[in-house]
């Protein structure tokens, strides 16, 4: 009987820690997923508020204002005027820059830096482009630097190569060499489902290798 | 027993983790709901992002009393302190909309920001090194911006009727002495600052900041860059020489240094040129920046300009052409800067900067000569007071001390020596209130002491702005000014007074998605300018000078209507006379032009991988002293004109070509006339027109970058 009853009291007492300990990685295992695929801006804010919340709450992790970054380059890219496109990469870099008083030189968060440049390049390129490709390529870089292993910043300064070298009249700009850089990568990693570190781009990669590439 | 002891807990346990919801609606001040607000516990993931009529429901299994926050992008945060047991409480927040710099209206009265930071700006520093005809060199870039006069033969900034001596250079809030290089007789200087040193820069056509003092007219704000990001390597090879740029970057620390070489022989070899060269112009000129983050918020910045440069040439004898007259132009110059900022809490930041210059200057022509020494140091310390964001202070004290040594030696070998020593300390206070983010005021004042005058001068400077709508917005500003006379005044009589301005601006801005516009109208009137019958004869002189310049600055720039174009329109009309140095009354003065009008135009062509530039500028007539005329100033120069075409070809990433013609129609461009000391047996004094040393100016480059990264680009330097 009372060995029953200390299990009993051991399992309880375990799945109370459990839920208080697992609490970070449960909202995020859900919030992430959330942040993908949210269609619409309202649904998409609620989740980027909530990763928001996440981030301000844990004093030391820097993955919810990493999502929460990219929750608002996504916003930026379903709202119409340039204005409400600017505001939403202004909080993408401002949750960026959270993200690195907690972890400085990371090479996603970096990576993450280059692509709201990349975006701001979007809003207007005439006017735009030639400094923030250059602030891209420059985050980029550093992101392959502090990392070399990381995909994500390998595909996305193959986008910028081939955005560059499509403005500057065709050509790939060694953009299929970074896709294939990134895919190998991507591919020689395990997948982990329940880790909430980035783990996105192989899909993102493939289609831009079979878009930008490939055929002819 | 047990058993139902531990029920007994679970259940209590169960309810102790009820939830309870927390419900409300969140409105602006005007009532309008705000959409989008995260509203949440601190401390917690617990929160609601509220709807489109500004409703959110919370649920918490928190019971304890919890601080609710409501947070949104450009409101101020509020937090309401809930107590126990709270369950099913509907709330009302009004948030507060804070005074956002983005949307804000900004005092312009007076000023045109370049900056790459913010993204509403007017022209950024790229524009600069982009705009055809100014061969990378900042004030001719400036010079295609309204409120500026094109005074060819100088190179310099002539700004709303001023001297070009009347616009100063800071840098990073430090003076700079003699920033422009030497150049020959009546052809135009260059700056030795190159604009890729500088992230933003600032150039205030009247009205600025009681921060800046010794200037009449005009400040000339640079900004230079900060931590540079990545290693790299460039060589350049130019038509007119070669330089060698390296950055260095470590973890909280850069170095870049620039070495250039410019030699104009094999150039002026090729292209025939107005003027007789013995020894084209040759200049060494090092640029050394070294930055340094010292702590999460401190930054220290030293930078360093080396040059040395000498030509000779042969200039003809005005009345016996046949004559020629050997010249010897030479300059050594050194600045160095540094400045230091810090921030020590939200509310208080100091910037503490020091500069020192030292520079040797020498001319000679057919043994007369002129030498000039001028060294000079400023230190200055300011303190930043953040207030709220409705209201901010800025203060601080300067010392400013300056000694000139020059040496005038005339044909007949006599000689005429002239030194000043001069100590300037300044303090000044500024305030600058935002009523609302649509209502914003700085008033400024700056009080200067100059030691060879011995007089404390007040320098009030106020500005207004109002937001009309989303996108324009109206400002104001007053203030004076002043400045010692210029050097070759000093030289002759120390005592010499401060001459004074006093500004008066009304502008108006409307900034929409890829255009703007800008109109503004001036008034201008100096005092206390120095007259004299004879600029040697220090007994002639007199300070009661005075004169005015009024008119009106025009300015569209449009990168939206033409696919991959961006353009901009200048046009400035100016109406100025002065009673100075040795005018018989009020004249207009000879580097004063009524209308100047410049059109900038840059495309980019995807087909040839090339972005093309085309300037076209126009003044119209200067006056000259004819000395055949009776009339004083009464020659008239004819109109001026000039087109410029740049191209800069991107072959690789790493190597861009460059070319670029001013002048390219040949334009047969008079800037005045000079005329023989003595006149002729007929009583005729023979003349000459001034021009440019060649008609047009040809300048081709190649450009690479050697970098680890194959893939940095050079597309942010075209």
């Amino acid at each position: 009987m009372k060995k029953t009853i200390l299990t009993a009291i051991g399992i309880l007492c375990a799945a109370i820690l459990l839920a208080n300990g697992g609490q970070f990685e449960k909202a995020m295992a859900k919030n992430i997923p959330a942040m993908y695929q949210a269609s619409d801006p309202e649904t998409l804010l609620g989740v980027v508020n909530q990763l928001t919340r996440i981030g301000d709450a844990e004093a030391n992790r820097w993955e919810p204002y990493y999502y929460a970054a990219f929750g608002y380059i996504r916003l930026m890219t379903m709202v119409e005027s340039n204005e409400d496109k600017d505001k939403y990469l202004d909080q993408a870099i401002a949750a960026v820059e959270k993200g690195e008083t907690i972890k400085s030189n990371d090479s996603e968060l970096e990576s993450m830096k280059g692509y709201v440049h990349m975006m701001r390049v979007t809003v207007d390129p005439a006017s735009r482009g030639m400094q923030y490709s250059g602030l891209a390529m420059t985050s980029f870089q550093k992101a392959i630097a502090l990392n070399p292993q990381n995909g994500r910043a390998h595909f996305l300064l193959g986008r910028m190569q081939f955005g560059t070298a499509q403005f500057m009249g065709g050509g790939d700009g060694g953009a299929c060499e970074s896709f294939a850089r990134a895919k190998a990568i991507f591919e020689s990693e395990e997948k982990d489902e329940k880790s909430i570190a980035p783990s996105w781009g192989l899909r993102g990669t493939n289609s831009a290798i079979k878009e930008m590439c490939e055929g002819e | 027993m047990k058993v139902p002891f531990l029920f007994l807990y679970l259940l209590l346990s169960l309810q102790s983790t009820a939830q309870i919801t927390i419900g409300g609606y969140i409105k602006e001040k005007s009532g309008e709901p705000l959409l989008g607000v995260n509203v949440f516990i601190e401390g917690t993931y617990d929160g609601a992002t509220t709807d489109i009529n500004g409703k959110f429901t919370i649920t918490t299994y928190e019971t304890d009393s919890v601080i609710l926050a409501a947070s949104f992008v450009g409101f101020y945060d509020h937090k309401i302190l809930l107590d126990k047991k709270t369950d099913n409480v509907q709330l009302e927040i009004v948030l507060k909309e804070k005074i956002n710099k983005l949307n804000a209206v900004v005092i312009t009265a007076g000023s045109f920001d370049a900056s790459d930071e913010s993204k509403r700006v007017v022209l950024n520093s790229l524009d600069i090194v982009t705009t055809a005809g100014s061969t990378a060199d900042i004030p001719g870039a400036l010079n295609t911006l309204p409120g500026t006069q094109t005074v060819g033969e100088t190179g310099r900034l002539f700004v709303r009727g001023g001297e070009g001596r009347e616009t100063k250079t800071f840098i990073d809030g430090m003076i700079v002495h003699n920033e422009y290089s030497p150049s020959a007789p009546n052809t135009p200087g260059r700056s030795r600052f190159s604009p890729f040193m500088f992230k933003g820069m600032s150039f205030s056509t009247g009205g600025y900041s009681a921060e800046y003092g010794q200037a009449l007219s005009s400040a000339l704000i640079l900004k230079s860059k900060d931590l540079a990001e990545l290693n790299r390597t460039d060589l350049s090879f130019m038509s007119v020489g070669a330089d060698i740029a390296h950055t260095s970057v470590w973890k909280k620390s850069s170095f870049s240094g620039k070495i250039q070489y410019t030699n104009l022989t094999p150039y002026f070899a090729l292209v025939g040129q107005n003027i007789e060269w013995d020894k084209a112009p040759t200049d060494v000129n090092g640029n050394f920046a070294y930055r340094i983050k010292t702590s999460k918020t401190g930054f220290l910045k030293v930078y360093t300009n080396l040059s040395s440069s000498e030509m000779d040439l042969y200039e003809r004898d005005i009345a016996n052409p046949d004559v020629l007259l050997p010249t010897r132009v030479t300059s050594d110059y050194l600045y160095f800067n540094t400045s230091y900022r810090e921030v020590f809490s939200e509310k208080w930041g100091v910037r503490v900067g020091t500069s020192f210059t030292e520079s040797n200057d020498f001319a000679s022509q057919a043994g007369q000569s002129r030498e000039e020494d001028i060294s000079g140091r400023h230190g200055k310390v300011v303190m930043d007071y953040i207030h709220s964001d409705k209201l901010s202070v800025r203060f601080g004290g300067e010392l400013l001390l300056r000694k000139g040594d020059e040496t005038l030696i005339n044909d007949l070998g006599q000689s005429l020596d002239g030194g000043l020593d001069e100590t300037i300390t300044a303090g000044f206070v500024e305030a600058e209130r935002y009523v609302s983010s649509s209502l914003a005021f700085k008033a400024g004042m700056r009080l200067e002491n100059n030691s060879l005058v011995n007089e404390v001068v007040a320098n009030p400077r106020v500005s207004a702005a109002y937001k009309l709508g989303e996108k324009s917005q109206v400002s104001l500003a007053y203030g004076t000014f002043s400045q010692a006379p210029s050097n070759s005044i000093i030289y002759r009589f120390n005592a010499a007074n401060q001459e004074h301005a006093k500004h008066y601006i009304a502008n108006y801005q409307w900034l929409g998605e890829g255009r703007s516009f800008r109109v503004e109208i001036y008034r201008k009137d100096y005092s206390d300018l120095t007259r004299y019958s004879d600029e040697f004869t220090p007994s002639s002189f007199s300070f009661d000078g005075d004169g005015f310049a009024e008119g009106l600055d025009l300015f569209w720039r449009d990168s939206r209507t033409f696919k991959n174009t961006d353009y901009w329109v200048s046009y400035s009309y100016l109406n100025s006379e002065r009673h100075y140095r040795d005018y018989p009354g009020s004249f207009r003065p000879p580097f004063v032009s009524n209308h100047n009008f410049s059109v900038v135009a840059k495309r980019f062509i995807q087909s040839i991988k090339s972005q093309l530039g085309l300037t076209y500028s126009f003044a119209s007539q200067r006056r000259y002293n004819d000395l055949n005329e009776d009339v004083f100033l009464g020659g008239k120069t004819p109109n001026y004109h000039d087109l410029s075409f740049n191209i800069s070809y991107l072959y690789s990433n790493q190597i861009i070509f460059h070319a670029m013609v001013n002048n390219v129609f040949g334009f047969n461009n008079i800037f005045g006339y000079e005329y023989a000391d003595r006149p002729d047996s007929d009583g005729f004094y023979a003349s000459r027109p001034i021009r440019p040393p060649a008609k047009r100016f040809l300048f081709l480059g190649i450009l690479i970058t050697l970098a680890k990264n194959k893939s940095i680009s050079q597309l942010p330097n075209l």
